[in-house]
Parts: C-alpha cells; sequence; structure tokens
C-alpha cells in the first residue's frame, strides 16, 4: 500500500503538484494520465523520494525507495556500462549479488553490449529488467511503452499482470491508451498538478471517449486537409 | 564557423565559473598548473616528452568522438567541419608544442603538430564499440567503466615499470604507480546522475563505506603487479614503495569524499583547493578527510531517504 496525503510540490513559484491524496494498493495496477507537463513525472520523483515535497507519503515497507522499482521515462547510462554490468549494478545496490541475469534476460537484450549503443526500446527494455529482478514490492513505470517493438509490449503487458497477480502495486503513465486499458484497475487523471478523478475499469471506454472528444475537438477540420 | 568558436569559449566560461572561479584567472591558474606539472615531470622522468605528446592526444581525440563529428557533419558540412577540427587541434596542442620546444624537444614538437594534423582529419570513435574485458565487471560502475575509458594507461604503466626495473630506476617505477593512481583518481571526477545514488538500500555512512572499500579493493588489484615487481626488486626500499602506495589509497579515498561532499555538483575550486594544499602538507588531511565525510553524508542523505 502506498497512502499519499495533501502531497504538493512546487518549482519557485510554480505549483506542479496541489494537495494531492490517493491511496494506492496491494495486488492493483494504477494508470496515471494527463498531458504533457500535467505533474506525472514529478509525482513519481516524489514518491520514489527524488523530491522535497509537502504532504505525507506512507507505505507499509520502509523506507518505501528501498522497496521501489522505479523505471523513468529516459533512463541514463554510463557510457562505457555494458547491460549486464547496469543490472548488476542495480541488483548489487540492494544487496543482491549472484544472480542468473542470462537466465532471466527475456528481452533477448544483448548484455555483453555497452549500453549506450542500445537502441531506444532496448534501453528501456534493459532497465525494465533491472527493476524487475530486484525484487520490488513496488514498481513505478514512466512511459514503459514508448520505443519498445510490439512483441516486448505483449511480453511487458503480460508481466504487468503477473506483477498484479503477485500483489504488487503497480504506477503507470502512458500516453497510450490502449496499453492503460490492457493493465489497469483504474485510472488516475491529473490536470495541470490536480487530481481530476479516478475512473474504475469499467468506465475506461467512455474515458477514451471523453478523451477523444476533448482532445480532437474541430483541430483537424482546422488543418484542411484536402 | 566564428559563432561555433564563439559559443565554445562561452561554454567553456560556463564551465570555469561553475568552478566556482572568474573565467580569466581560471585561464591563468590552469596555465600555471600547466606549466608546473610538466616542469615536475620532465624533472622526474626523461619519459616526460612523450607523456606531453600522450596527453595533447588523448585531449584532442575526446573532441573526435562520434556523435561530435556527427553533429558537426550535419551542421557545417565536411569542409568546414574539418576546418574547425584543425582549428580546434592546432589550439590544443599550442601549449603542449611550447612546453616541448621549451624543453629542447623540437622533434617532439613536431611529431605532436603532424599527429594534431592527422587527428583532425579522422573520428577516431566511429565504430570503436567493442566490448573492452575488465576485472571489474562484478561491481560495477567506476572502475569497470574508468577501466574502460583508460584501458590504455595500464600496460603502458606496466611496461613502464619493467623498464624501470631494467635501467636500475625506482623512482620511474614510483612514478608508474602514481600514473595509475591519478588514472582512478579521474574514474571519481564526474558526480553521477541521482538516480544512482538513490538507488542504493543502504544508509549514507554505509554507502560512502562501500564506495570507498570497493575503491581501495579494486586499486590494490590495478596496481599489484606495479607494487610486487618493484618490492621484490627493490626489497631494500620497501618502505619507499610502500609509503608511495599508501599515499595513492589515501588520496583515492580524500577524493571520493570530495567528490560527494560537493555532490550534486562538480568539485569545485574550494574542495580543489583543499586538495591542493593538502598535497604539499599531507598532514592537513587528519582534518579535511573527516569534514569531506561529513559533508558528504549530508548531500547523499536525502537521496538514501535515511
Amino acid at each position: 500500500m502506498i497512502n499519499i496525503k495533501e502531497l504538493s510540490k512546487s518549482y519557485g513559484k510554480t505549483e506542479v503538484l496541489n494537495k494531492i491524496s490517493l491511496n494506492f494498493l496491494k495486488g492493483n495496477v494504477y494508470g496515471i494520465v494527463g498531458e504533457n507537463g500535467a505533474g506525472k513525472t514529478t509525482l513519481f520523483r516524489c514518491i520514489a523520494g527524488l523530491e522535497n515535497y509537502e504532504g505525507d507519503i506512507i507505505a507499509d515497507n520502509k523506507p518505501l525507495k528501498n522497496h521501489l522499482g522505479l523505471l523513468q521515462t529516459n533512463p541514463y547510462f554510463f557510457s562505457k556500462i555494458t547491460g549486464i554490468e547496469y543490472i548488476r549494478l542495480l541488483c548489487n545496490a540492494r544487496g543482491m549479488y549472484n544472480i542468473d541475469i542470462e537466465r532471466k534476460n527475456i528481452f533477448d537484450l544483448p548484455l555483453n553490449q555497452y549500453a549506450s549503443t542500445y537502441s531506444t526500446g532496448m534501453k528501456k527494455k534493459l532497465a525494465i529488467t533491472a527493476i524487475l529482478l530486484q525484487g520490488n514490492d513496488y514498481f513505478i513505470f514512466d512511459e514503459p511503452f514508448n520505443g519498445i517493438d510490439i512483441q516486448s509490449n505483449i511480453l511487458l503487458t503480460e508481466i504487468i499482470l503477473k506483477l498484479k497477480e503477485l500483489n504488487k502495486v503497480v504506477l503507470i503513465s502512458s500516453h497510450i491508451f490502449s496499453t492503460l486499458n490492457d493493465t489497469c484497475d483504474e485510472i488516475l487523471i491529473l490536470k495541470r498538478g490536480e487530481q481530476i478523478k479516478f475512473v474504475q475499469k469499467i468506465d475506461f471506454h467512455n474515458l477514451e471517449q471523453e478523451m477523444k472528444a476533448i482532445t480532437i475537438g474541430d483541430k483537424i477540420d482546422l488543418l484542411e486537409l484536402k | 564557423m566564428i559563432d561555433f568558436f564563439k559559443l565554445q569559449f562561452i561554454l567553456l566560461n560556463r564551465k570555469i565559473k561553475d568552478a566556482g572561479l572568474n573565467p580569466l584567472l581560471g585561464y591563468l591558474l590552469g596555465l600555471i598548473a600547466f606549466f608546473l606539472i610538466s616542469e615536475f615531470m620532465f624533472n622526474k622522468t626523461n619519459f616526460a616528452k612523450y607523456l606531453v605528446i600522450l596527453t595533447g592526444l588523448s585531449i584532442q581525440f575526446k573532441f573526435s568522438e562520434k556523435d561530435r563529428m556527427d553533429f558537426l557533419i550535419s551542421t557545417f558540412g565536411n569542409i568546414k567541419k574539418i576546418k574547425i577540427r584543425l582549428i580546434e587541434n592546432f589550439i590544443i596542442a599550442i601549449p603542449f608544442i611550447f612546453i616541448l620546444l621549451l624543453k629542447s624537444s623540437p622533434f617532439e614538437a613536431l611529431v605532436l603538430f603532424f599527429c594534431s594534423i592527422i587527428s583532425a582529419l579522422f573520428s577516431f570513435y566511429s565504430d570503436f564499440n567493442l566490448t573492452i574485458p575488465t576485472p571489474f565487471s562484478k561491481r560495477p560502475f567506476e572502475f569497470s567503466t574508468g577501466f574502460r575509458k583508460s584501458f590504455l594507461i595500464f600496460p603502458f604503466t606496466y611496461a613502464l615499470t619493467v623498464f624501470s626495473i631494467n635501467i636500475d630506476n625506482l623512482n620511474l617505477g614510483i612514478f608508474a604507480l602514481l600514473l595509475v593512481f591519478i588514472t582512478i583518481l579521474s574514474f571519481y571526477n564526474v558526480p553521477e546522475n541521482e538516480f544512482y545514488v538513490w538507488i542504493y538500500a543502504d544508509t549514507p555512512r554505509d554507502f560512502l563505506m562501500k564506495k570507498v572499500l570497493n575503491a581501495i579493493k579494486n586499486a590494490s588489484l590495478l596496481v599489484a603487479p606495479i607494487i610486487i615487481s618493484l618490492l621484490i626488486f627493490y626489497t631494500k626500499q620497501f618502505k619507499l614503495i610502500l609509503i608511495s602506495f599508501f599515499i595513492g589509497q589515501t588520496y583515492l579515498s580524500t577524493i571520493i569524499l570530495a567528490k560527494y561532499s560537493a555532490y550534486p555538483r562538480n568539485i569545485s575550486i574550494s574542495e580543489g583547493l583543499l586538495i591542493a594544499l593538502s598535497l604539499y602538507f599531507p598532514p592537513l588531511l587528519i582534518a579535511f578527510i573527516p569534514m569531506f565525510y561529513s559533508k558528504s553524508i549530508g548531500n547523499v542523505k536525502y537521496l538514501l531517504n535515511d
């Protein structure tokens, strides 16, 4: 469980999150949706403890960060670190040694090559593999489906469903609605740092239609495409 | 093209300012440090002229990285890219050529001059993605990545040690030992992304202890061939050899603590000045090490949520 109370975050005078209160339960997958700049990544960084904030974030496993797998939107890799070393580094940091990484390389990554030579999708898959092998109880996936191929997309969806089955807490942000539809139990909508609403799975279709109507409006007509 | 160099100048000035220095003072101090270090090297070894060439070329190589070359070609075209690289290499080579001429090594100055032209014409990193094996792969990341970035220096220092024994010059052997330590210190000169501190499930104290102990262990492995060879062939001078080893390890620990005492920013002039002071009077480390340690604890605490 992760319980967030009255979470606020500002950068100088710019308020990025405004009194957000949420409760994320075990065995549930939550989608976080919002336009660019809505505060999704900042919310994730606050939960991870990478940002100072006002309010409270409480988890049943303390400290939360030591049980949290964080997939950043653009994972950073050192220039001469190989894939296998990156995974080892993240596991060693959690006191885990002697893991059979080669066997658990389910995305078939070239683990002995430098991670900096990987494509965008491969980098993302490497970062996902690393946080999965850390044995976390909580997961934050910030844009996990961006850049990865369709096969890996299917695999990742199944992984997320498995994490749910294993009673983990999973938070996902994605701009691809279908991926959230396949994996999430609830979707939180953020707008300019405020929580607008929580949408249950049964209402996902309505939400998609609503978002389409608001987002598209008459914008396509403005292009006067011929 | 002129705008490109103006922009490079602005960026360089910005870096000096970030280090806490007035740019003009930065250039002056840099030149003084360059000449003092060169003087020290030429007094210590006959190989200084080769080290000057190597250092000059290694800086030039850094400017010919693939991404940078791609940027220059796509922005300016191939002809202007070559012109830019030639000008950059000449600017970099000037102080090195000057010191070689000053030390009566015109042939070596000429070699550096021609190598500068050649290195401006090619990119040395284009297809060099071969994974260099490292003994530090099991405990990444500083030594595994640092070793790969500077791997040529290690066979060079080991060869230098053998040579020092052949010509019966212990000082040269000690120089090789210190060169390895200086190379290792460079593994710690850039602060890592905050994510790579945040991932540790350690207290700040344990985090720093692990960093220092890992560095001491790995550094011992890299200098072992030099230390063992020197101890075998210069048994009577074992104290000097062991003291040099101890000094290297002490400064390695100091640099790691200094790095985190400045974290997440780079080591600035204030930390650099303290380290420079301690080089002149090493007992100062008794005060500086606990100070760096205490500041480091404070700096990594927020990321480790302790």
